[in-house]
This record gives structure tokens, sequence and C-alpha cells, in this order.
């Protein structure tokens, strides 16, 4: 990955946002907490994050990451609690635009539409900005079309701008749901497992894209994902969650083997990671 | 409603389905035996009709007579199908005919594509993004209940209602093979949506579309291809009905091909029946090709 | 700062061409059909308002005499019977066409081959043809009685149902089919052991669906002059009697409704 340390056309919007010497935290989690019926999803957890802060969610399947990214993302909502984004109470903001401008989140099973043409699946992410009359009129003929082309150039997938998405492999798929994410601009990025289908090679260079929008922004990235070497790489930042119950909220250099094992309940050594 | 269900209630689910699909092929199985003994036993069963020598004696003649090696008591000319002006005429009516099942098509799709969404479950209680309300319930079960009934009329039924309403011709047979059609295409549409991967849908939501741009990126070109194919799929059922509701809506080839056994033109009766063949498999040729595109596009 | 080259105009993929092509041929269609419709006047009847009227206001309330209400039953079993007799005739002739049309009995080669292809060709045959237009046919050559009407419904009914079992026949995973040829299993074994039970509640589930059909399938028999719920709604529509008609029109609802509940549900218990 050698992309040029631009100011970046595309992903970066980050207008609105203090300087980074700025104290007002981008994300702000006062107790929030979420049950499915008998099961505790997440105990209240309090945390905050900085701009320009990239955070890794880790921690066994089941262990709430992933309930706590879509609150984050303001497609759950907390049953205690309240949590604040960029200085304002999500509970507060429109779904819909208001919200998108703010967070912005890759799912794990990517979730594009795979009938439509690529151009249409990034171009997606402008419809927070879009009235319903353009939004249907670049279904016919595509709105914006350069911003989409120039953020998929940008991820080196250009050429297929015009190709069925269904058509697209896992890691072509991958950098489409990014490149959607780069016309939507949001300060926030939520990633739940963005590597976990993805070779050791593919996710490096995931990682390395998905941080690289970050740095340009300053805004925050939040990735769930497993493997400490890439969270040591990429990651300024490193929460353990078990059972929905914070287990430790650390700089990725104190991600020891002994922490791991505790948060993962191994008995003896974290094994490799594939394992997981 | 869709959490996770447990390995042991579902091997206590799976042995109770087991046992309705058995009932209910015993329960077949005894109608049938019923339903066979009820025609057997009864008056007109035309069983000893069926095999008398004289019943097959008649099915003999009539097929020389289709076929134009029994001179018919009015035909006395050369068989219809050797004529030219003969097919040509039936050509027009093969004409009228495709264009009845085209318009019929056209009906239902149009139809289909005004009504599927709010009668999809997910979308009417805002499953998929926006809001239930009271108003979009009722209009779900509004729009189910016209599936329904128009789906379980037959299309000759609507066909017989039709023709004390409109003026005979192609367009009352299209309403009513349109409205039949509506029923079965529009409750199979609106499943495609229920049983739709919520996730594109959400992921659309958390980039910032509203309600009715979710549903024009997100579920409309999930659900389109289904849609059409259905469509086609049906197309190929309706060309061999369309003959059918012209029996009574005196529209294309059905209307000749009853005045022509009533009048006992026996060979015109067999003419019509190539042309129906022709446009059967033209029509089957076509639905594929379409289906093709569909796939790949 | 712009280090992107700007897009260059794309020859347009074949994906955007097909699906340019499809919409064009569809919306044609729509175009030809209602455009070659003759609008001008006529459409309706003369008095055929007032009779859309009438029919509609019949509806409040149809008939609901005690002594209607019984005939609409003996109707609607007249109507379920030939139903009935009309499908299992189709299984029986359409199941051991469909296992030849599958090509899954004999030996590999060009005889199987052929025989297959031939079978296919019966069965295309057998469903070209409406039901009603083989009822008309056969009542013309044997004259009217319910088995005539019975085996037209049965054989248009046995070519979907061979088409359909045939291709589920041969939809089966392949593996547990090569565990029984590697063991010596003879192609009628293979079949009995392999296939059949692997197809059959996709076989039956699909069976009670067909079901459904033949329920209406048989109401429209009346017009070969068939007794049941078609013929009923028939003779009371020549008298103008629209609430009867509606009495009729929802017993034949319900039973399509009620039999295709069923079929939803054996469906649903087959897991398919």
């Amino acid at each position: 990955m050698s992309q040029p340390p631009s100011t970046n056309e595309v992903g970066g919007s980050g207008a609105s946002t203090p300087p980074n010497g700025g104290v007002r935290p981008i994300v702000d989690s006062r107790s929030i907490g979420k049950s499915f019926g008998a099961l505790t999803a997440l105990a209240p957890l309090d945390f905050t994050v900085g701009p320009g802060e990239r955070v890794a969610l880790a921690g066994p399947s089941g262990s709430g990451k992933t309930t706590l990214l879509y609150i984050l993302a303001g497609l759950l909502q907390p049953d205690r609690g309240e949590l604040f984004l960029d200085s304002q109470a999500v509970s507060r903001l429109r779904p819909g635009k208001e919200l998108s401008e703010i967070v912005g989140l890759i799912q794990q099973q990517l979730d594009l539409v795979p009938q439509l043409p690529v151009v249409q699946n990034v171009l997606a992410g402008r419809l927070g900005q879009w009235g319903l009359l353009r939004s249907l009129a670049s279904l016919v003929s595509a709105r914006e079309r350069e911003m989409a082309y120039n953020a998929l150039s940008r991820l080196g997938i250009a050429d297929k701008i015009d190709e069925r998405t269904s058509r697209l492999s896992g890691g072509e798929q991958q950098r489409v749901a990014i490149a959607r994410l780069m016309l939507q601009a949001p300060q926030i990025i939520l990633a739940d497992e963005p590597v976990s289908s993805l070779d050791p090679a593919r996710a490096d260079e995931i990682l390395a894209l998905l941080t690289d929008l970050v740095e340009d922004s300053k805004g925050a990235v939040i990735a769930s994902l497993h493997d400490p070497e890439l969270i040591k790489k990429y990651f300024s930042r490193v929460i353990g969650l078990r059972e929905g119950v914070l287990q430790f909220d650390i700089p990725p250099q104190q991600l020891t083997a002994p922490v791991l094992a505790a948060l993962y309940g191994f008995d003896r050594d974290f094994p490799n990671n594939s394992a997981l | 409603m869709t959490g996770p269900r447990s390995t042991l209630r579902e091997v206590a689910l799976g042995r109770r389905r087991l046992t309705f699909a058995r009932a209910s092929l015993y329960g077949f199985v005894v109608l049938a035996v019923l339903s066979w003994a009820y025609i057997l036993v009864g008056v007109d069963s035309g069983l000893g009709d069926l095999f008398s020598h004289r019943a097959w004696g008649n099915a003999g003649h009539f097929v020389r007579q289709l076929l134009g090696l029994e001179a018919g008591l009015v035909d006395g000319g050369r068989p219809a199908f050797l004529e030219a002006s003969r097919w040509a005429e039936t050509g027009k009516l093969a004409y009228k005919t495709l264009l009845m099942s085209v318009l019929a098509m056209s009906i239902a799709g149009v139809g289909v594509l005004l009504t599927f969404l709010p009668a999809a479950r997910n979308v009417s209680n805002g499953e998929l993004g926006g809001r239930s309300s009271f108003g979009l319930g009722a209009l779900y079960y509004a729009i189910r209940l016209v599936f329904a009934f128009t789906r379980a009329v037959p299309e000759l039924v609507w066909a017989m209602v039709i023709v004390f309403l409109l003026s005979p011709g192609v367009l009352p047979g299209a309403i009513a093979l349109g409205l039949h059609n509506y029923g079965i295409v529009g409750k199979l549409s609106a499943e495609v949506v229920e049983n739709m991967d919520p996730g594109p849908a959400r992921a659309l939501r958390s980039a910032g579309a509203g309600n009715l741009q979710m549903l024009a990126y997100g579920i409309i070109p999930q659900a389109l291809p289904q849609f059409l194919t259905y469509l086609l799929y049906r197309w190929e059922v309706v060309i061999r009905t369309t003959v059918v509701v012209g029996f009574v809506s005196a529209g294309g080839l059905g209307r000749e091909f009853r005045l022509s056994l009533s009048y006992f033109q026996y060979t015109d009766v067999a003419l019509i029946i190539v042309w129906y063949l022709a446009l059967v498999i033209a029509v089957d040729l076509l639905s594929a090709g379409l289906r093709r595109l569909i796939r790949s596009g | 700062m712009i280090w992107i080259e700007p897009p260059r105009p794309r020859p347009v993929s074949r994906f955007f061409e097909t699906r340019r092509l499809l919409s064009l041929i569809l919306v044609a269609a729509l175009v030809w059909s209602v455009a070659s419709v003759d609008w001008t006047g006529g459409i309706v009847h003369s008095g055929g308002g007032n009779a859309l009227k009438d029919f509609f206001l019949a509806l409040f309330p149809p008939d609901l005499s005690p002594g209607f209400l019984k005939l609409a039953l003996a109707a609607s079993w007249q109507t379920v019977v030939h139903a009935v007799a009309g499908i299992t005739l189709a299984l029986i002739i359409g199941l051991p066409l469909g296992v030849l049309a599958s090509g899954s009995l004999g030996n590999p080669g060009r005889s199987r081959l052929a025989v297959a292809a031939t079978v296919r060709f019966v069965l295309a045959f057998m469903r070209s043809i409406h039901e009603l237009v083989w009822a008309v046919l056969f009542v013309t050559a044997f004259g009217l009685s319910s088995l005539v009407v019975v085996l037209a419904i049965a054989i248009p009914y046995a070519g979907i149902l061979g088409r359909i079992y045939s291709e589920l026949l041969n939809d089966v995973p392949q593996e547990p089919l090569d565990g029984l040829r590697s063991s010596g299993a003879s192609p009628a074994k293979v079949l009995l052991y392999g296939r059949l039970p692997m197809a059959l509640p996709e076989m039956l589930s699909y069976g009670f669906y067909r079901f459904e059909c033949g329920i209406r399938a048989a109401a429209i028999m009346s017009f070969v002059g068939i007794r049941g719920l078609g013929y009923e709604i028939q003779l009371s529509l020549n008298d103008l009697l629209f609430s009867q008609v509606w009495t009729l029109l929802l017993f034949l609802v319900a039973l399509v409704l009620l039999v295709d509940y069923w079929s939803t549900r054996v469906r649903r218990s087959l897991g398919s």
C-alpha cells in the first residue's frame, strides 16, 4: 500500500471537528447498555474516543462487539445510558442525513446490493445528501460519477465501475463498500470484522486503507478484529470486551499474550489467530 | 421473534412437522379414494362409454376428421390446412391471441409493480426502514386480500363475469387473464421482498438513505429480476390459457376454435391447434431467452 | 493535488447493454399491447355500467339461503372430486414419465438418452394444450362424462408434474449417489435408495401445489357441461342472479384458499 499521503478530495470532510489538540471527544458513551430479553448483550459501558484515534475492539464472539458497533451506528437503540457523537445526543439526530454525516459502518457481510452495478453501490454513499428525485434520476443515469470513479481508482478497481456488483470477488466487493464509505465521508468509521474473511496480505491492505481515511479527516475509526499483530500495527488503542463487559482499554503495546488469553478464555498460550 | 432457536426445539419442531406432512398425505389418499369411488359409482362416470367399441369408433372418426381424411358434413372442399387463405385468416387470430396474452401480462405486471411493496410484511411493518402505521398495516391486509381473491378465481370465471360488462374483444379476455395473474405474481413478488436479505437495506440506511431511497436502491433492484422472471413464467402459462379465455370473451383463436367445432369444421380445428402449438412453442422460447437476459443482466 | 486520472469515457459494459436491451423489449411489449387495443368508445357494453353496478351491489349480501348454500356445497364437492381424481391420475401418469425423462434409469448410453428425449417431448406436448382444450376434444370424441373431464385435467398436469419431477430427480446432490454406485448399486437401486428419497419432500410439496391449481381447473370444466362450481356460476350469470354468483365465487375462493393453506402448511413442514 503506497497511497500518497494527500489530503483527499473524496474521503475527508472533517471541517467541523475541533483542531487535533482539542479535548472534545468525538464519541462519548455514557453508561450505554443493551439487553435482548434475558441476555445482557452490553453491560453499561463508559468510554470516550477523541479525534484521530483508531480503536480496535477485541473479544470472543458473542462478547458484544457487534452490538456496540450497531449502537454507535445508530442502528440499535441502547436500553440505557446516552451516546454522544460529535457532542450531539444520538437519540436526537435524525437517522439518514444527519447521522450519516457523523458515522458510517462497514458490516462483516458488506451488504452491497448485488444486482446493482458497482457505480450505484458506491454512489449510495451520497444518498444522505441527495434528495429523492436526484437519487431516482441517478439510478437511470449515474450522477456524480466522477466521485465514484475517483474513489474506486484510489482503491485500484476503477475498471470495475460498470460491472454488476455480484460478479466481483470478495476482496473487490470489500473495496466497493469502502468506496461507498469514502463518498459518505463520515467523521467516525465503524467496521465490524472488516478482515475476518481475508487473507493476511489483503487484511493488511484493507486496514491500511480504512485507517488512512481517518488520518485525513481527523475523525475516528472503531473496528472489531482479532489479530493482535494487525491491532498493534494499525490501531492506537484496544478495548477488550467479554460477555458485554469492558475488560480493558489499553494501548496496543500492552496487548500481551496473558492479556489476550484472559480475554479469550484460553488456559494455555494464545494460539495463532487463524484458529479463531 | 427471529432469535436463535435451540437445537432441541428445532428437533422437536422437526418431529411435529413430519407428522403434519404425513397426516396430509394420508388425508389426501382418503380423499382420493372417496373421489374415485364417487366418480366410478356415479351415473355419468363414463367408464363403460370410455371402453366401449362405439366410443373408440367415434373417437377414431373424430381424429380422421381432424386430419381431413374423412369429409365432414359441411366442408366438402379441401382441408383447411391446405388453403393458404385459411392460414392467413387464422394467422391474424393467432396474432390477436398473442396480443391478448401480452396485454394480460402488461396489466398484471403494472398492477403488481404498483402494489407489491406495501403487500410485503417487512415493508409495511417498517422492518426494512420507515415506521409501521395503522394505515400501512391496513393497506397490507387489503392488498393481500385482493391478491388472494383475484388469484383464487380462475381466468375463465373472470372472463365469464367480465363479458357481462365489457363488449367482446381482446380487452375483456386480457383483463380476465390479467386479474388472475395479478394475484399470482403479486403474491410471489411480495414474498420475494419478505424473504429478502435485510442487510443491504440496513447498510443503505446507515449510509444515510431515507425510506423511499431505500426502496429505490435496496429493495426494488433486488426484487425486480425475480418479479420479471415470475412474470415470464406466467406468460408461458397465459398463452395456453388465452385460447380458453377466447372461448367466452370472443377474442382470438379461442372463438374460432369453438365456432369450428360447433359447425363440425374439423380441419379448421386442426389448423387452429397447429397455430396454438406454434404460439406455445414461440412463447416458451421467447420467455426462456428473456429469462436468460435477466440472469445475465 | 489531483493525482487521480480523470474518468475516461469507456465503452458501455455488456451488463449495461443487456439491461438496456431487456428494458427496451419489455417497454416495447407494454406499449404495443396497450396501443393495439381500440380504445375509442364501445369498450363498455351498452348497459355494462348498470350491470357492473348491479353486480357489485349484489355482494351485499350474497345469496345465503339454506337451499342455495346446500347447492353451493354440493357443487364444491363435485369440483373437489374432479380435482382430486385428476391429480391422482396425473401423478400415476406423470411419475413414471418423469423418471424416464430424468434419464436415471437404465445403463448410460445413447438409448437411454433417446428415451429421455422422446419422453420429454411427449411431456411437452401434453402440457402444451390447456386442460379445457383437451376436455373439449375429448367430449367431442367420447361424449361428456366425469372420466373424460378427469382425463382432461390429468394429461396436462401429468405433463407438468413429469417435467418438474424429472428436474427434481436430477437436481439431488450427487455425492450420495456416487456412494451408492461405488457400492455396486444398479441405476434402479440408485433411483429407489438415492434419488427418490432425496427428492421426495420437494416432489410432495409440488404435488400439493398442483392440487390447488387442480381445483381451479376442475371449476372451469363446467364449460364442457360438467357439474360443479363453474357450472353453477354460469347458470346464475345467465339468469342475472348476481347475488348467487357472489355466493358461488366466495365458495370457490374459500376452497382454493383452503387448499392453498393446506399445501403451504405441508410445504413448510417439509422445509421447502
